[in-house]
């Protein structure tokens, strides 16, 4: 049962197109395992398209630039052939599990860097979307975890297999998580398949206790920036 | 004389979106069969100039303006044929269109980098194509559960569900790869299918 949803207005901001494209990714990955927010997401699109035909005052289409572009539209009889989106699933392995994408990510395999095992049961992959946000995958084994960190920036986590605890709450299959700096976590991995989950960063973590904050001039391993 | 656009469809209308949205499908669904520009004209005259005044607001420029217009009533015209009525009202399917090519718009100009686009968000424009026959039971298994169950079934299956289902490969090329059978292959998938529909139901 997916219990952590993306806000209303962040839903709204996603149908309007102004979101962070990397978070936008994340949301319509979180609505691909989400029914409810699917939903959603139709009735805020049916809310935005009212609000941008609704207009009253409206001009006529007398005017010439109407004219030809009319004409230009309509000069052209066929139909046109329309791409195809292949609707297969796809799997990622990793620690010799396999798990399945949501279809909206499913589109990005091509783009899964390698997988490195770090400290703490912990395994990461870069996915390359290029601009300022950093996406990657994080795979935490059974009672793998990541040190207590806080964020420089936002985090945004869709929990795409298992379930992890981060000390306030229990997080599992399909629920969307947003932080920024004033939350501070630990995420454990606590089922027995290890937890999968797809993150995204716009700064790097910051590490808060004890020997992790060793960690903080290596956090840009968390943060791990493809520059080609 | 204004050519193509009737002299009586150039009056303002001022109905709202759910008013006409009965009459708007039937004008798609003319434009998709017959390529019937006086349904074009119609459909024209209600959504052009509330898309420009949208678009002027989104992009700050008549000239861009106007190409988000062209953009996206052009995509109308020629793919009216994917319009769904059942899926919602020509209104919101015409505002997805124009959400898309002005997300896509702005994300030229801006010179962002991420390698997202409209369709890996919103693909409204493409046609869903998946294997009929296992279509239905695809859309009773999330994609996550399947995952979770995967690695619970015997060897053979999996070889046979991965290949089909991950490398994209039809029944025939994966039973030439195996060198098995066709039969065993349609049987391996439709058991494999079958046994995760059964372990959801178990664990529901």
């Amino acid at each position: 049962m997916i219990k952590f949803h993306p806000k209303s207005s962040t839903l709204a901001n996603f149908v309007e197109g102004t979101l962070p494209s990397v978070n936008s990714l994340i949301i319509s990955a979180h609505c691909d395992m989400c029914p409810s927010c699917l939903d959603k997401i139709d009735e805020l699109t049916q809310v935005a398209a009212n609000g941008v035909f609704s207009n009253d005052i409206v001009e006529s289409v007398t005017h010439r630039d109407y004219i030809s572009m009319f004409e230009c539209i309509t000069r052209e009889q066929s139909l046109v052939k329309t791409s195809i989106v292949e609707t297969r699933n796809q799997f990622i392995e990793v620690d010799g599990r396999k798990f399945s994408l949501p279809k909206s990510l499913a589109r990005l395999t091509g783009r899964i860097g390698e997988w490195s095992r770090l400290v703490g049961k912990l395994w990461l992959a870069p996915v390359d979307v290029g601009g300022p946000f950093l996406m990657q995958l994080l795979y935490m084994e059974k009672g793998g975890y990541v040190p207590e960190h806080t964020h420089k920036g936002n985090e945004i986590s869709l929990v795409l297999s298992g379930q992890f605890d981060d000390g306030s709450y229990q997080y599992s299959s399909g629920d969307y998580i947003a932080l920024n700096q004033i939350h501070t976590h630990t995420p454990v991995s606590i089922s027995d398949g290890g937890c999968l989950v797809v993150v995204c960063l716009d700064k790097p973590l910051q590490f808060t206790k004890g020997w992790a904050n060793l960690m903080n001039p290596l956090s840009q391993l968390y943060f791990k920036v493809n520059t080609h | 004389m204004l050519i193509g656009i009737p002299a009586n469809q150039q009056r303002n209308e001022t109905r709202q979106p759910k008013e006409c949205a009965v009459e708007m499908s039937g004008y798609l669904d003319t434009i998709a069969k017959q390529r019937c520009k006086l349904s074009f004209s119609k459909i024209f005259s209600y959504f052009a100039p509330r898309l420009r005044s949208y678009a002027l607001k989104q992009m700050g420029n008549e000239a861009l303006a106007m190409e988000l217009v062209q953009d996206t009533m052009s995509n109308v015209w020629q793919k009216a044929h994917l319009f769904n009525s059942e899926k919602g009202s020509p209104s919101t399917w015409i505002f997805t269109i124009a959400r898309n090519i002005r997300f896509d718009m702005l994300r030229k100009l801006q010179n962002r980098k991420e390698d997202v686009c409209s369709d890996d968000l919103w693909p409204v424009l493409c046609e869903q194509t998946a294997d009929p026959k296992v279509a239905p039971l695809d859309e009773q298994i999330t994609l996550e559960q399947v995952g979770q169950y995967f690695n619970e079934l015997p060897a053979k299956q999996q070889k046979v569900i991965e290949a089909i289902y991950i490398h994209g490969k039809s029944q025939q090329e994966v039973a030439d790869e195996l060198e098995i059978p066709l039969g065993t292959v349609k049987s391996r998938t439709r058991l494999a299918l079958q046994r995760l529909k059964d372990m959801l139901k178990e664990y529901d």
